[in-house]
């Protein structure tokens, strides 16, 4: 039977799951780097190897990522301790909403070696406005619990 | 905040203790301290309505405008 105490189980295993590809990325990105060099077709405005730039630019944004998911981790924590609408919670969505828009400007910069990490970036951005909105949402629902709370 | 709550005025006029306050109105201590130190964002009419009953008193009594 599926509940909700499985449901948010499942999201735990899966932040794990992304937790651990990040760290075998970490291992593996120069050896990304190279095969990405190997198969990329594209164009920029810089010529040249991209091995070097695509390092870099996955390095920087594995930082992100990580931060990302520890954030997300906390917040799937908070939630099965049944504290929601909480200051900490917001604080993980302002880090998550955070470290997608610097992954998407990361992206952005990197895309004068390759014009397709404009997409990346775009993406990026876009799922960083979303949770921006999301974390505006849980602000105004943590005033109005506290308003509820202090309502005697 | 700009409405101060009198509660304890009232209670030490009254003679009444915090637990027994609470009792009456039906709320727990912890919420009646709340009141009392003017941490509440909002009080109910329906609780202001046991309060003055149990004072025997006004809202106004209760609250006031500074």
């Amino acid at each position: 039977m599926w509940t909700k105490t499985r449901s948010l189980m499942l999201s735990r295993i899966l932040v794990a799951g992304l937790f651990f590809l990040l760290c075998v990325l970490v291992i593996c990105i120069p050896f990304i780097a190279k095969w990405f060099d190997a198969i990329s077709v594209g164009k920029g405005l810089i010529k040249g190897s991209v091995t070097v730039p695509v390092c870099i630019m996955l390095y920087i944004c594995d930082i992100f990522a990580f931060a990302a998911v520890i954030s997300l981790n906390r917040l799937l924590g908070n939630i099965n301790r049944d504290s929601v609408f909480t200051e900490e919670n917001t604080r993980c969505l302002r880090i998550i909403s955070w470290s997608c828009v610097f992954a998407g400007i990361t992206f952005a910069v990197f895309s004068v070696w390759r014009f397709e990490f404009l997409f990346a970036a775009f993406f990026a951005c876009f799922l960083g406005l979303v949770m921006r909105v999301l974390k505006n949402v849980f602000e105004k629902a943590v005033e109005i619990k506290s308003e509820n709370d202090f309502t005697i | 905040m700009a409405i101060m709550v009198n509660l304890d005025v009232m209670m030490a006029k009254r003679k009444i203790s915090s637990n027994e306050l609470a009792e009456k109105v039906g709320i727990t201590p912890a919420n009646l301290s709340i009141l009392k130190t003017g941490k509440a964002k909002a009080v109910r009419f329906s609780t202001l309505d046991k309060i003055c009953e149990a004072l025997d008193c006004q809202p106004g009594d209760i609250l006031e405008h500074v």
